[in-house]
């Protein structure tokens, strides 16, 4: 990284971009609850595969397509449709979410350079 | 000897080594040798993560897997696949924007003292050689059933160093070629390199699933076949095993052995019997238990072959956890422009490995029909071992399966896959191995005013260095005989690499991104206890395994922690609260955490970048990095 970057406890400045406390902070809640949210799904579909192959009979043993229970199907097919859409989805809001970020940062940026210049 | 297979993989080696010379000219500064001066697109990125992701165990293991036990072999590939999530949720972009080389780096970064970074180093070359390893006996294997010819004299006993010459021919090729070709072309080289491999071995596995498909094959009606009748799988067994009777069911393992093998073969095993050598070996078939269902017959898609209950969410943790714990792996988040890009990279990463992992439980359960006729028409090939039409070593069903459905070209092409997973994997891991040592601690605490051409020359000697250490695992397996305690030896290594990852970085990672009061001490703490945890269950389930008395399974809490095959969920949960408690009790954050955090989680740098045009991507080829 050759970027010369201001730093201080309070501030980080880019160019003519700064982070400060607030403005990461806002990013980080925003970031965390986004990805606290999917990472839950995620875990609860992965691990209730387990749980139904151990529990739930009709789950491992009833044949829905030829040979394929539900089971089979789902490990060996459904869950990887499964893991595209919900990485695709949270590219784009995560995506989404730096982007909207970003404008809240360049907000709170300019108000601070008004509030200097004054 | 298979000469088209032959001529494919000498192919393949020319053109790596080509690709690596070629790539030389472009690596000029130590950010291009480790990280390909950060210019590679999502797309190239993703191809090359994905060439160091799907090694020997996912090509051969995975089908392998599916071909001995069904369902529960299938859960490795959806497992694999799963890791990613993981990492794209709550790891890609901190780490791409925390802007370092290593993960050593990010921990030194994150917490600020020299010992937290030593520490992270240890852990990963420890990952790495535990991941090196099963690559390593894979390219021996692969080699014997390949090529079937070595270069090491063999002795009286027929071994050379204590182990099979032509086994050890392929290790030697294996290591020799990766540490001329990483040394070489440094990451852009292996980069090149790594997205050429994975496309190569997709494309080998797509069409060895295309030649089953216009074989007749139709997946539900083959599967409802697969699953008619008990599973039945082969074992290789000393008489004085087959002959034990079980006090609890009262029958020994050839009585069950009769009831499912053809008598022809069956009348073999009896006369080796009556031969009466209670250490000689033979190949039978078995029925199988449920070790999930007790009471329920075990067929080939129903759970339970591999897994009790604990296991079988163990196992899953494991792969799912431990893709974000693997150091060559994340090192590759460095390689991307922005924190976005990270994401869209793991994102193609999924669509890539997804479509490799559907593929492969297919050629499994393929090979469960096509090798039995093929070995009924008299046309199975050769160089295998069968029972009865099953395969003695279910490692060797991708060639067999190549060989039956397509002839000898399938079968070159699904070689020169298997040597290219092999090579994409092990450069990928000689890379981290190397920035560890070479970035990590020469540039860090050696010689921190070296000059750019005596760091690159230090990383180049520490691929080759590891290459060695290679070497010296691929020979040790079978010196101490790991293959014959572990049926599937090489999804099982991959397996451990995957715990000791998933304990050891995992935890420090998430506390690290997530939680701002994660103390130096409490990360240290937590990442001990994950690796020291991890890895001393797997050596006690590997004494276990070797019949060493005192780890039996009888020995109370030593036997039955030495009997956890996944230790992660133990190790896991075991490292997070230690980080948590120490971290409390210690209360000593960096003292700059809020610059810390801000570069974690700030996006001025980013934002600036935009404003540049640093986001997007240029050529991997445009010179050294700005």
């Amino acid at each position: 990284m050759s970027e010369k970057a201001a730093v201080s406890g309070k501030f980080v400045q880019f160019g003519d971009h700064i982070d400060t406390l607030e403005t990461v902070d806002t990013v980080f809640r925003a970031q965390r609850k986004l990805s606290f949210t999917y990472g839950a799904v995620f875990f609860g579909v992965t691990l209730a595969i387990p749980a139904l192959s151990v529990w739930v009979p009709a789950w491992y043993s009833t044949p829905i397509w030829g040979g394929f229970t539900a089971n089979y199907f789902v490990v060996s097919l459904a869950y990887f449709v499964f893991l595209w859409v919900m990485a695709w989805t949270y590219s784009k809001q995560a995506d989404k979410l730096d982007e909207e970020l970003m404008h809240i940062a360049e907000a709170i940026e300019s108000k601070a350079k008004a509030g200097g210049a004054q | 000897m298979n000469t088209i297979a032959i001529v494919l993989v000498i192919g393949l080696v020319l053109f790596t080594v080509g690709l690596s010379i070629f790539s030389r000219r472009f690596t000029r500064t130590t950010a291009d040798f480790y990280l390909a001066g950060r210019k590679v697109g999502s797309f190239s990125n993703a191809s090359a993560i994905s060439g160091d992701y799907l090694s020997a165990a996912s090509f051969l293991g995975v089908a392998a897997a599916v071909y001995a036990s069904g369902l529960d072999g299938v859960w490795y590939a959806a497992g694999f696949a799963g890791g990613f999530m993981v990492v794209v949720l709550f790891i890609a972009s901190a780490l791409r924007r925390f802007g370092e080389y290593t993960v050593a780096d990010f921990a030194y970064g994150r917490f600020g003292t020299s010992r937290i970074r030593l520490v992270t180093v240890v852990a990963v070359l420890l990952v790495s050689l535990f991941y090196m390893a099963p690559q390593m006996y894979g390219a021996g294997t692969t080699w014997k059933i390949l090529v079937g010819t070595g270069f090491f004299p063999a002795g009286a006993d027929g071994l050379f160093l204590g182990v099979d010459p032509i086994y050890l021919s392929g290790v030697t090729v294996v290591a020799l070629i990766m540490m001329f070709y990483v040394a070489m072309g440094g990451m852009k080289g292996t980069t090149l390199n790594q997205i050429f491999q994975f496309w190569l071995l997709w494309f080998a596995m797509f069409m060895v699933v295309v030649f089953a498909f216009g074989n007749g094959f139709n997946y539900p009606a083959e599967l409802a076949k697969a699953s008619d009748g008990t599973l039945v799988a082969t074992k290789t067994i000393t008489i004085a095993d087959l002959t034990k009777v079980d006090p609890k069911s009262g029958k020994a393992p050839i009585d069950s052995a009769k009831g499912v093998m053809a008598p022809e073969s069956f009348a073999k095993i009896e006369e080796a019997v009556a031969a009466g050598d209670p250490a000689a070996k033979v190949d039978i078939l078995l029925p199988q238990k449920n070790k999930l269902h007790e009471t329920r017959t075990m067929i080939f898609g129903e759970p339970g072959h591999r897994y009790n209950t604990f296991d079988q969410f163990s196992m899953v943790l494991a792969l799912v956890l431990g893709t974000a714990g693997l150091p060559h792996i994340l090192n590759r988040y460095y390689t991307n422009p922005s924190g976005a890009a990270a994401r869209r990279s793991t994102f193609w990463v999924l669509i890539f490995i997804g479509t490799f992992y559907i593929l492969s439980p297919i050629a499994g359960l393929a090979g469960r029909s096509r090798i039995l006729e093929a070995w009924l028409n008299g046309t199975a090939p050769t160089n295998a071992a069968y029972v009865d039409g099953f395969l003695v070593k279910s490692d060797a069903l991708m060639p067999a399966l190549a060989q039956i459905l397509g002839g000898q070209w399938l079968m070159g092409i699904v070689a020169a896959g298997a040597f290219a997973a092999m090579f994409s994997t092990v450069g990928g891991l000689l890379i981290a191995a190397a920035s560890a040592v070479g970035h990590d601690v020469y540039e860090k605490y050696i010689d921190p005013n070296a000059s750019e051409a005596k760091r690159v020359f230090v990383g180049k000697t520490s691929v080759i260095f590891f290459a060695l250490l290679g070497w010296v695992l691929g020979w040790a397996i079978p010196f101490f005989g790991l293959q014959n305690a572990y049926p599937a030896l090489i999804a099982m290594m991959v397996t451990w690499a995957f715990a000791v990852g998933a304990s050891a970085f995992v935890p420090m990672l998430l506390t690290g991104i997530w939680w701002k009061g994660t103390t130096e001490k409490g990360a240290i703490s937590g990442m001990l206890v994950g690796l020291i945890g991890s890895i001393g269950i797997i050596f006690m389930n590997i004494f276990q395994q070797l019949k060493f008395p005192a780890f039996a399974a009888d020995q109370g809490v030593i036997g039955f922690v030495s009997s956890l095959t996944f230790p992660v969920l133990f190790t896991f949960p075991l490292a997070l609260l230690t980080i948590y408690v120490v971290s409390k009790l210690d209360g000593n954050v960096p003292v700059n955490i809020d610059e810390i955090w801000m570069r974690i989680h700030g996006t001025a740098h980013e934002r600036h970048e935009r404003d540049l045009g640093l986001d997007k991507v240029g050529s991997m080829f445009g010179g050294p990095s700005k």
